[in-house]
């Protein structure tokens, strides 16, 4: 349970919505998208959008990103990181990730991090380029969604009833 | 001693890029370059509308996620025949206008200055000389010595700490830096600077374009309606604000980007005679200014030189059968016609026959098939594409804007026009081109308020979007050029639908296998000609010139001793 709440708050999905799973994010990001959230909760379809997403980062005190990675965990494993520096992140992060990193490392010296949480979704393996979730990962989402909408509910001081 | 070293980075486009190379008595003498993940974006596109296709290829790559989009749309305008009004031309440039600027600013700052500048080194410099230096070769305003020690201190923090990556990955004290502490302060400065100028610079994609990332684009037009005092659209008040942008982005190029970028050249002259590789550079073209099928009026303009011969530019035709063709003889692909065939794209197949190593391997078979990238050849010669190759056609077909910003710079640095055949001069047309995009913005900016002020709010040309209206079947080409060099898409419309759809992509060009003759690409060429290593367990040389094409990418450097064994791997940001 956060401690802290926050006046308003970005769900930033990202990922490679022509690669699989990859896109896992993007996909989630575009479900929430189409529901009524809770005043305060934005959300985005970052995709792969590296720099371009650092006024994203700049303008939004705290962000919840929902990326894939590729861990040899079990696919659909979920897993909530609170990632301070780059170094935090997984490190086999999808083929995006490097933008991703550069930015993060430069608000961190900038001294414009925001506080991240990090949803990071374990995927088999990079996949040929189709539009689509495997099995293993579209049975989490479900799970997936209620956790991001609960903690994102519980960040901005609205209860966990989202 | 023969050392293998194998570079193994990752690039947005193309997934994996690896390269494998052979070092001799302290230099290169044989490079392989290699797309190690398969890119099926061409069978995704099978069967779909072709009006939607912008969507699917706009998501291909993070970084040139408009370019893809644009390509995407002119290819399907032009076998529809659909020609798009003039503001919407306008604005399809001044997206295109911030793209490059943002690109190219961010790459010479967050990729690539690193392998010039050593950051860590910085703390040394003294403030106040720095501040001197800085005023010298600038009126940019951040340039006090107080600015500066403050800026240091704040890093020193940063370095003591060893939690970011570029302060602790990269190979910072290695004999090949040659900056004076001063120097590496304004470069990291800068760095800082230019993260926070880029984050502005994209708003003008998120206004035209309803959203940022992956703007809308339309086949037609585009999406966007302007009237200057409807609130709801892109009126005056938003116009304004985009001038704004062009403004403060062509300053911080002119104050920040060209200055530092000859200050850091004149300490790097030796890489004048590195790194230039084949010598063919091929340009499609872009920037209308009278219509997309007006070439004349590019402000880019196309053409191809051979052999640093620039007192000859050839023209160059995307439609013609044996002009540009994809070859992949050494490449993981089967073609009907068998391995010595080369398609033009239109004809082009994408059937994937995976025959190197099974994954994890230590190396390739490079005397066999070793890519994922197909082989593409302009009248069978190998070429490089990118922002020497446009700087060079516009300097040879004697462009008097072209001449300018290139001359001045050569008289800053005092060196030949040879020197552009080169690390260097690839590192330095990024960001003359910067110079010339950022003046030419402000011009269509100027010309966007004047269309619109004499009542033309026309964005989109829909007369042919309905189906009904297409023949049964139809070809086109779109082309541009994409900031890492040219771009095309190829359609074939039957039905109503896609039947084929191929890309050549700029990372192809430069970054493909050997061809049937055995002749290398731009990548294989530049890394042989003349690549000193001065330690081979730190081969930042090979940085330079590798992220001197912008190849979008981090690098995993592993590197062999000449039994094959690994004997070092590093991770650089």
């Amino acid at each position: 349970m956060p401690t802290t709440s926050y006046p308003k708050l970005l769900v930033l999905g990202i990922g490679n919505l022509l690669m699989g799973d990859e896109g896992v994010g993007v996909h989630l990001a575009q479900r929430l998208a189409e529901q009524p959230l809770p005043s305060g909760i934005d959300v985005l379809d970052g995709g792969t959008g590296g720099f371009h997403l650092t006024n994203y980062f700049t303008s939004y005190p705290c962000l919840i990103l929902i990326d894939a990675t590729l861990d040899e965990r079990p696919p659909g494993t979920i897993r909530l990181l609170e990632p301070r520096f780059s170094s935090d992140f997984p490190r086999s992060m999808s083929t995006h990730d490097i933008g991703l990193r550069d930015l993060l490392e430069g608000l961190q010296v900038m001294g414009q991090m925001p506080k991240v949480y990090l949803f990071a979704v374990s995927i088999a393996e990079l996949q040929e380029m189709h539009i689509g979730l495997s099995p293993e990962v579209e049975k989490v989402m479900p799970e997936l969604e209620e956790r991001v909408k609960v903690l994102a509910g519980e960040l901005v001081g609205k209860g966990v009833k989202v | 001693m023969s050392n293998r070293i194998v570079v193994d980075p990752v690039t947005r486009i193309e997934g994996h890029l690896r390269i494998e190379a052979e070092i001799q008595d302290g230099k290169l003498v044989d490079a392989y370059s290699s797309g190690t993940m398969v890119r099926l974006i061409e069978r995704i596109l099978q069967g779909r509308d072709p009006r939607d296709a912008w969507a699917f290829v706009g998501r291909v790559c993070g970084v040139c996620t408009t370019v893809h989009s644009l390509a995407s749309c002119r290819s399907v305008e032009d076998a529809l025949g659909i020609v798009i009004p003039p503001n919407a031309e306008i604005v399809r440039n001044l997206m295109y206008c911030a793209q490059y600027m943002h690109d190219h600013v961010v790459h010479f700052y967050h990729l690539h200055a690193l392998d010039w500048v050593d950051v860590v080194n910085a703390l040394q410099a003294d403030p106040k000389a720095t501040s001197e230096l800085a005023q010298s070769i600038s009126n940019w305003p951040k340039s006090s010595p107080g600015y500066f020690s403050d800026l240091q201190k704040r890093v020193k923090g940063f370095v003591e700490s060893g939690q970011l990556g570029i302060f602790t990955n990269g190979y910072w004290g290695h004999p090949a830096y040659k900056l004076p502490p001063e120097v590496n302060l304004i470069g990291l400065a800068h760095y800082l600077e230019a993260l926070e100028w880029q984050k502005e610079m994209v708003k003008v994609h998120a206004i035209f374009g309803g959203k940022n990332p992956h703007p809308n684009y339309l086949v037609g037009g585009m999406a966007c309606s302007i009237g200057l005092d409807d609130v709801s659209v892109i009126n005056a008040e938003r116009l304004a604000y985009i001038g704004r942008l062009f403004e403060e982005g062509k300053r911080f190029v002119e104050q920040v980007y060209i200055p530092d970028l000859l200050a850091i050249a004149s300490f790097y002259k030796d890489w004048a005679a590195i790194g230039g590789g084949l010598g063919n550079y091929l340009v499609y073209g872009d920037l209308p200014t009278n219509g997309y099928n007006d070439p004349s009026s590019f402000l880019i303009p196309s053409g191809a030189i051979l052999n640093k011969d620039i007192s000859t530019v050839y023209d160059v035709d995307l439609r013609e059968d044996a002009q540009v063709q994809e070859f992949i003889s050494r490449s993981w692909y089967e073609y009907s016609e068998g391995d010595k065939a080369g398609l033009h794209p239109w004809k082009g197949e994408t059937n994937v026959k995976y025959t190197g190593p099974k994954p994890p391997y230590e190396h390739l078979n490079v005397e066999e098939k070793y890519s994922y990238l197909k082989t593409p050849r302009w009248k069978g010669n190998a070429m490089e594409v990118g922002p020497l190759a446009r700087m060079l056609v516009g300097y040879a077909r004697g462009r008097e804007d072209f001449k300018e910003v290139v001359d001045s710079a050569l008289a800053k640095l005092d060196v030949p026009v040879t020197a552009l055949f080169s690390t260097l001069g690839r590192t330095a047309a990024r960001g003359l081109e910067t110079q010339l995009i950022a003046n030419w913005a402000m011009d269509f900016y100027d010309q966007l308020l004047t269309n619109i002020r004499n009542g033309d709010t026309r964005m989109a040309d829909t007369s042919k979007f309905n189906p009904e209206r297409w023949e049964a079947s139809a070809q086109g080409v779109g082309h541009t050029e994409a900031p890492r060099g040219a771009l095309a898409h190829w359609c074939v419309i039957k039905d109503q639908k896609l039947e084929n759809y191929q890309l050549v992509v700029p990372t192809t060009w430069n970054a493909s296998p050997r061809d049937p003759e055995g002749n290398p690409s731009a990548y294989e060429s530049s890394l042989m000609d003349n690549t000193p290593i001065a330690d081979p367990e730190q081969p930042l040389e090979i940085l330079r010139t590798v992220h001197s094409f912008d190849p979008c990418l981090a690098c995993a450097v592993h590197l062999y001793d000449e039994d094959g064994k690994q004997v070092n791997r590093v991770k650089v940001l």
